[in-house]
This record gives structure tokens, C-alpha cells and sequence, in this order.
């Protein structure tokens, strides 16, 4: 082959693989830039009064008097829009029946439209759903909402070789030289008016209780339920997972059967995670029954088996990276093995293992299939600590997929799932990063 | 201080000269030695009982499950199962062929493959021998960050953002992977089989054939891709929820696994073997390609284990993302339809035979998970094997 040849293949094959890493940061970047900046958008969005009002009904958040009197101006504003409407409904009861046949339905449609951007229309009894007692809390959601006021989407199959094409045809055609044909010009000029929308940190949503299945309201339910079932799990796996490994470290010696023990703990890692799901349900629940149905304790169990591994590993490999001479040091001053393992190897090793527990608990919170039969509800009160022994809760990760395929209006709260997603990657990520500084530390400790 | 001197001075062969008045009276007390004795018995014993449970922890799993899929199987019997092809556990009569989501989830697992194998080995190669160190200590986070974010959240990727972006702009999406995938790859090849072309050519002629070979050639490769990505881009993406949507983010799940496997496997065949290459007049991709990797093959080989066995024992994203719909695809290899995998079904069937407790649409999904135990239990035995030889090739 020729030398020009030889090198351009060198040149193209560290060009490859140096593409791939490019690719690998460029699919880092675009799984977690949309979840980072949509899921920004629950905690900091543009509220509208709809929001304050809420929060003052449901929290007792926000000052009274203030909130009183921007209601009262945003009020004010909205007026106009349902004098228009009854306007023309009076004119239209009082006259012709044609009339008012061939304004039926837009005229319901319209007023429906306007419920969903507003809440109700005023003097109307009050909604039995929370979602129809108020309107559009957030000014991102308003001007979609209005947007649906002003055009009527529509599909088009005039031309049967291709597809229904999707129409925006503008409502105000349909009410041409009416009383209601300002109403939309009027919607469109003073929308800020009628909203008072405000930059707003809506720092709580970490914190407050759902309000009507998520419609309104935060994801403190869920945070919780993902702490409960994460800490749950540790307290299973952490005492046994480092006596398995001291035992493997220290106690068991080259016995053959000791790598046959070995051998099941890795393939316990290799176990598909719904699996483990199943099991629970099938072992804890079913024949154990440590509670009658789902519960954060048959949930931590079930988290607890699948980190076991983890654990044993992390703190195998820190109880062996402990200098040998600590060791003899040790025995040399006459300790015995148990005393040795408990005053100086565990202490030496406690960065390692608690960097393998950090990294666990990141991944039991973080795992879905093993709680779905064991300890997830979709709707939930935050728990107390001690019913978690026999009910189930609502967690981060459950609650993500639920509300993503499940949910009656899973379009309408994208901005919950977002901030959901962002809390729990946020929540592992923060425990990876703290496990692999505190790695970086260990690092430069037993090497210097 | 005195317990200490007990247990040492039994051992230690030097304790005579040491003697002092009070020791003797300290050695005479049985009890306490007995009950030291019982003490390191009794810690050694828990010990190993923790640690015998959590490895018997696999086989009670294997029972547990096993135990709750054999009524399934004696009732129904091996056939239907591993050989029908129509899945329809809720119908009148129900049918439970398994074969459409075993194809599902082999479609799944084989594109995932071809997206994480070559891009993890490629990054492998890339951290052990290509780049610096300083930046290596960058990129290594950045697969653990990766392996890191959680299932759920990929799947919430995959059906909120990728599904709709696939259904509106499948086709020219396509396309354009084709160019970005196509074009280096053509470029390359374009100028190797123009170079060996003109090699075997008198050496005469050499001078006016060549730019004539590279013209025609490298015509060829772009009316190639041209016409490769006008087909995709007539493509249309009936629904964005499909085998080639999980299919990707799958394989970026893979990926830090085959990437951070293959490279220790890399790693481990030390710097003779490099040295000795680079010596005999080797560039670095000969050296990687012709030694190297060969010499890893079986590190790289449990990588590749490890990364099916994550892509196939993964839930959710496939259960989000996959469509769901329990039909082999026609043709088989069509990842633009939608499929349902073995474990999607698993999660997603059990939500409606919950409190069925024994009926057969609740054995049935422990007769999958039997199934899936058994294969990632093979795929473990194999990678573990593949791995211990590559510890002891690399030594």
C-alpha cells in the first residue's frame, strides 16, 4: 500500500473515532437541552392572574388586597368580551329563528373556547372540576388557548390523493357582521390586559401537593415518594450489600465456591429491571405479603435487590483499594480480623463505598419498572414516614410515564412532565456529579 | 487492653519473655475466651450468611418467577407460545403466540445494535489511544451522565420530542442522516478503491487514468447517495412511535456501556503489544485495527454482550415509544413500523391482570420474564467468561 494511502487511513480512522465522541456529546446535549429548558419552564414561566389567584385559594400565598384589585382590573377588561356575547344572544332570542338556528352552534363553540382561555363566564354556577374553575394560568398556555378563540382548526380532504390538511379558519368569518365580530379584534388588542401575565418563580412546585391530577400545583408527591422508595432502598441494600463484600473481601478466600457466588451476583446485575418488577410482585406481595397491595416497603425491597449489586461491587473495590499496609499495621498490633475490618478498613474505605451508595441511590431513584407493580400510584397524597409500610405512593419516574401516556390532557401539562424530568435527572445527575468528585478526591488520597 | 492480650498470646509465639504478673490470671479466664471465640464465630457466620443470601438472591428470583410461569406452560403447552404468531391475551378465546414480540424485541435490540456498536467501540478506541488525556478526563463523565439519566426520562425524549420530529420530518431526516453518515464513509472509500484500482495499472498509464478513475468514481458515490437519500426522503412516517425511534435513543442508552467496556478491555492489552507494533513501522490505526483489537476481542466482545443485555432488558422507552402493536413487521427488517416488545408487554399487561392473580394472562407475562431471566443469564454467563479470558490475555 502506499505511504499517502497509509496515512490517510490513520488520519480517517482517529477522525472517526473522534466523530463519535462528538456524536456521543451532541446526543447529550440534545436528550437534555429540551428537557433542561422546557422543564425550566415549570419553575420560571410568565403567570397570569388566573395563577396568583390560585395560589392565594389554594396556599394562601400572595398579598390579598393586591391580587383583589388586579382581579378587579382584569375583570374590568373581560367585561366587554361577555357584554358582546350576551348582547347578541338577547338579540338573537328576540329575533328570527333562522337566525339563531345558524348561530347555535358557533355561538356554543365560541363560548366554550372562551370558558377553557377565561374559567367560567360570569353569574354561571360554579365548575365541579378544579381545571374549569379557573382559567389559563400560564400566559405561554393563554395565547394558545387564544388562539383557538380566534381560529377553528380544521382538516381539509378536498384533494383525495394526499392527506387532510389542517385549516386555520378565522372564528370572526363565522360571525361576520354580528354583535360579536370586535369581540375578536378586542381579544387580540387588550390580551395582555385581561392576563396581567408576570414573570413568576414558582419555586414550590418542588414542593406543593397536585391540585385536580396535576392540572394545577406541583410535584411534591412525587419528590417524596422518590425519597422514600430511594432512602428505602438503601436501608435494604447498604448493610447487607458491604457484609456480602466484606465477607467476600476478607473472610472467604480463594474457595472455589466463592466464585460461583461471585458469578450469581453479577448475573443479579444483569437481571432486566421489569423482571425485578415482577418478582417483587410475585414474592414480596403475593407470597410474603409484606402489605396487602403495592407499598414504599415492598417498592424499597424490590429497589434494594436491584442495587445489591452495585453496593457489593463499589465496596469490594474499596475495601481492596485500601493500602495493603493498613492492614498489617493493624494485625501487627494485635487486633483481631474483626476488629481490623470494623476500626480500620471500613473507615479507610468509607469514601469508596459511600460513593458507590451515592450512585446507587441516583439509580434506584431513577428506575421505573420495578416500582410499576410494587409501589406506584398515579394520584397520591404525600405519604407519612410510617405509612409507607402499607401504601403505595406516587414517585418522579411512575408519575413521568403516567402523565406522558395516560393522562386525559396529557398535551395540556406538558410543562408538569417537563418540570417532572427535570426534577428527577436533575436529582441523579446532582447525586452522579457529588459520586464522581468525591471519586476525584479518593483518587488523589491514596495517590498521594 | 486485656482482651487484646488474650487473643494474641495463645498465637504468638514470644509471648514467654513477656510475661507479666496479672497475664496469667487474664489467660485462666475461660470464659472470656470462650466467649470471644463464640463472639468471631457468630460475626463469621452472619457474614457468610449475608453473603450466601444475596448471591442465592438470583436463584430465588429464578424460582420465584419460574415458579409462577410453569401453570402457564402446563396448561398451554410449549407450541402456542414459541411458535404462534397472534397475540391476543384478552380475546375470546385468547391466543398467546409470543413470536410478534420476540420479533419486536430482536428488531429493537438489532437496530439499537447498529447504532451503539460501531459508535461505542469507535468511542472506545477514540479514549484509550486517540485523544489526550486532559481531554479524556472530560469525556468520561460525559458517559457516566449518559448511562446515568434514567429510562424514564429517554422515554419521555423519545415520545414527547423524537416521535413527533420523526412523524412531520421522517423522511427528510433520513436523508439527511444518510449524507452525514454516507459522505465521509463514500469520500473515504471513493479514495481507497481509486488508489488500489490505479496501483494495478502500468505505471504509465497511471498519471491520466487516475484523476479519470477518481471522477468516475466519485460520481458514482454521490449519484449513490443521491439517489440512496431521494428514496428516504419520499419516505413517509406513518406514526413517530416506531421501532427506528427506539431504535435510537436505545442505542445511545447502549452506548456507554459498550464504549466504557470495550475501552478497560482496550486498556488491559498494555503497551508491549502497541510498542511492538509502532516498532515494526505500524501506524496507529494498523496498530489498532491489526493488534489491538484483536488482542481485546474478547473484552470487546462481553462489551457488546453487556450492551445487548441492557438494550433488551429495557423498559421504558419501549413501552412509551414502540407503538405497541403486538404484529411482526412486514417486511421484517421495516423499522418504521411499530412493534411491542417482550418487556413492554410485560409492563404493560400486568397493569391490566393485576388482580387477576392466577389466570393465564397473568402466567403468561412470568413465562416472558422466565424467558428474558434465561437469556440475560446466558448473555451473562458468556460476557463474564469472554471478560475473565480477556484478563488473562491481557496478561
Amino acid at each position: 500500500m502506499q505511504l499517502s494511502m497509509r496515512r490517510l487511513l490513520d488520519k480517517a480512522f482517529a477522525g472517526t473515532g473522534v466523530v463519535s465522541l462528538v456524536l456521543l456529546g451532541a446526543a447529550l446535549l440534545a436528550v437534555l437541552a429540551p428537557i433542561a429548558w422546557r422543564g425550566a419552564g415549570a419553575f420560571v414561566f410568565r403567570a397570569t392572574i388566573e395563577h396568583r389567584r390560585l395560589m392565594l385559594a389554594m396556599f394562601s400565598r400572595g398579598n390579598p388586597a393586591e391580587v383583589e384589585a388586579a382581579v378587579a382590573r382584569t375583570r374590568a377588561a373581560r367585561e366587554p368580551v361577555y357584554k358582546m356575547i350576551a348582547d347578541f344572544e338577547a338579540q338573537l332570542a328576540a329575533g328570527d329563528p333562522a337566525q339563531r338556528h345558524k348561530y347555535a352552534k358557533p355561538l356554543r363553540e365560541l363560548k366554550a373556547r372562551l370558558r377553557d382561555l377565561f374559567g367560567p363566564f360570569p353569574g354561571e354556577p360554579r365548575p365541579v372540576l378544579m381545571r374549569d374553575q379557573y382559567g389559563q394560568t400560564r400566559w405561554d398556555r393563554a395565547r394558545v388557548k387564544l388562539h383557538r378563540v380566534l381560529f377553528r382548526e380544521e382538516y381539509d380532504y378536498s384533494d383525495p390523493t394526499q392527506w387532510g390538511r389542517k385549516v386555520l379558519r378565522p372564528r370572526q368569518e363565522e360571525f361576520q357582521g354580528t354583535a360579536v365580530e370586535p369581540l375578536f379584534a378586542y381579544l387580540q388588542a387588550h390580551a395582555e390586559e385581561m392576563f396581567e401575565p408576570r414573570w413568576t418563580l414558582y419555586w414550590r412546585f418542588f414542593l406543593d401537593e397536585s391540585r385536580d391530577a396535576h392540572f394545577f400545583g406541583g410535584i411534591g408527591a412525587e419528590v417524596l415518594g422518590t425519597f422514600y422508595l430511594a432512602l428505602g432502598a438503601m436501608l435494604v441494600a447498604v448493610p447487607v450489600g458491604v457484609a456480602a463484600a466484606v465477607y467476600f473481601t476478607e473472610y472467604a478466600g480463594g474457595h472455589p465456591l466463592v466464585g460461583l457466588l461471585r458469578t450469581f451476583i453479577s448475573t443479579l446485575a444483569g437481571v432486566p429491571s421489569i423482571v425485578f418488577g415482577l418478582f417483587g410482585l410475585a414474592f414480596f406481595i403475593n407470597t410474603a405479603g409484606v402489605s396487602r397491595s403495592k407499598s414504599v416497603l415492598a417498592g424499597s425491597l424490590t429497589l434494594g435487590l436491584l442495587v445489591l449489586p452495585m453496593i457489593i461491587r463499589a465496596t469490594e473495590e474499596a475495601l481492596r483499594a485500601v493500602p495493603w499496609t493498613y492492614k498489617e499495621a493493624a494485625l501487627s498490633l494485635g487486633a483481631g480480623r474483626g476488629r481490623v475490618v470494623a476500626t480500620v478498613l471500613l473507615p479507610a474505605a468509607l469514601p469508596g463505598i459511600l460513593t458507590g451508595v451515592i450512585l446507587a441511590l441516583g439509580r434506584a431513584a431513577g428506575e421505573t419498572a420495578p416500582i410499576i407493580f410494587t409501589a406506584a400510584v398515579s394520584v397520591g397524597k404525600p405519604l407519612h414516614v410510617w405509612q409507607t409500610l402499607s401504601q403505595p405512593t406516587p414517585a418522579l419516574s411512575w408519575n413521568i410515564y403516567n402523565l406522558a401516556t395516560e393522562h386525559a390532557a396529557a398535551d395540556e401539562i406538558r410543562h408538569v412532565q417537563y418540570g417532572m424530568v427535570l426534577a428527577l435527572v436533575l436529582i441523579v445527575l446532582l447525586l452522579n456529579v457529588a459520586a464522581i468528585v468525591l471519586r476525584g478526591r479518593l483518587d488523589r488520597r491514596l495517590r498521594g | 487492653m486485656g482482651v487484646a492480650t488474650v487473643s494474641s498470646s495463645p498465637t504468638s509465639p514470644s509471648g514467654g519473655h513477656l510475661k507479666r504478673p496479672g497475664e496469667v490470671e487474664l489467660l485462666l479466664r475461660k470464659g472470656a475466651l470462650v466467649r470471644r471465640r463464640l463472639v468471631i464465630l457468630v460475626g463469621h457466620g452472619v457474614l457468610l450468611a449475608v453473603a450466601a443470601a444475596s448471591a442465592a438472591a438470583i436463584l430465588f428470583v429464578f424460582y420465584s418467577i419460574a415458579r409462577d410461569a410453569v401453570p402457564f406452560f402446563r396448561v398451554r403447552g410449549f407450541a402456542e407460545f414459541f411458535t404462534g404468531t397472534r397475540w391476543y391475551p384478552s380475546a375470546h378465546p385468547p391466543a398467546f403466540g409470543a413470536v410478534p414480540l420476540f420479533v419486536g424485541s430482536a428488531l429493537v435490540t438489532l437496530g439499537a445494535s447498529l447504532v451503539a456498536l460501531p459508535l461505542g467501540v469507535a468511542v472506545a478506541v477514540c479514549l484509550s489511544d486517540v485523544i489526550p488525556f486532559a481531554v479524556r478526563q472530560w469525556a468520561k463523565p460525559m458517559l457516566e451522565i449518559l448511562a446515568a439519566i434514567p429510562s424514564v426520562a429517554y422515554g419521555f425524549f423519545a415520545l414527547v420530542v423524537l416521535a413527533p420530529l420523526l412523524q412531520e420530518r421522517g423522511g427528510p431526516m433520513l436523508a439527511l442522516a444518510a449524507w452525514l453518515v454516507g459522505a465521509p464513509l463514500a469520500a473515504l472509500g471513493v479514495y481507497v478503491a481509486g488508489s488500489s484500482l490505479v496501483m494495478r495499472l502500468p505505471a504509465r498509464w497511471r498519471p491520466w487514468v487516475r484523476p479519470l478513475v477518481f471522477a468516475l468514481l466519485a460520481v458514482g458515490a454521490v449519484l449513490g447517495l443521491a439517489y440512496i437519500s431521494g428514496r428516504l426522503k419520499m419516505v413517509i412516517v406513518s406514526s413517530g412511535t416506531n421501532a427506528l425511534n427506539v431504535s435510537i435513543i436505545l442505542g445511545i442508552m447502549a452506548l456507554p456501556t459498550v464504549a466504557s467496556v470495550s475501552e478497560d478491555a482496550l486498556r488491559a492489552t498494555g503497551r508491549e503489544i502497541r510498542e511492538a507494533s509502532y516498532a515494526l513501522g505500524a501506524t496507529r490505526a494498523e496498530t489498532m485495527v491489526r493488534a489491538v483489537i484483536p488482542a481485546a476481542a474478547s473484552g470487546i466482545c462481553a462489551a457488546v454482550m453487556l450492551g445487548i443485555m441492557r438494550v433488551l432488558g429495557e423498559t421504558m422507552v419501549v413501552w412509551m415509544a414502540s407503538g405497541n402493536a403486538a404484529q411482526i413487521p412486514s417486511p421484517w427488517y421495516n423499522l418504521l413500523a411499530p412493534v411491542r416488545t417482550v418487556t413492554a408487554t410485560i409492563a404493560g399487561d400486568m397493569g391490566e391482570a393485576d388482580h387477576m392473580t392466577g389466570s393465564e394472562r397473568y402466567h403468561v407475562l412470568f413465562a416472558l420474564a422466565l424467558l428474558l431471566l434465561t437469556i440475560a443469564f446466558v448473555l451473562n454467563l458468556l460476557s463474564e467468561w469472554a471478560l475473565r479470558r480477556a484478563r488473562r490475555g491481557g496478561h
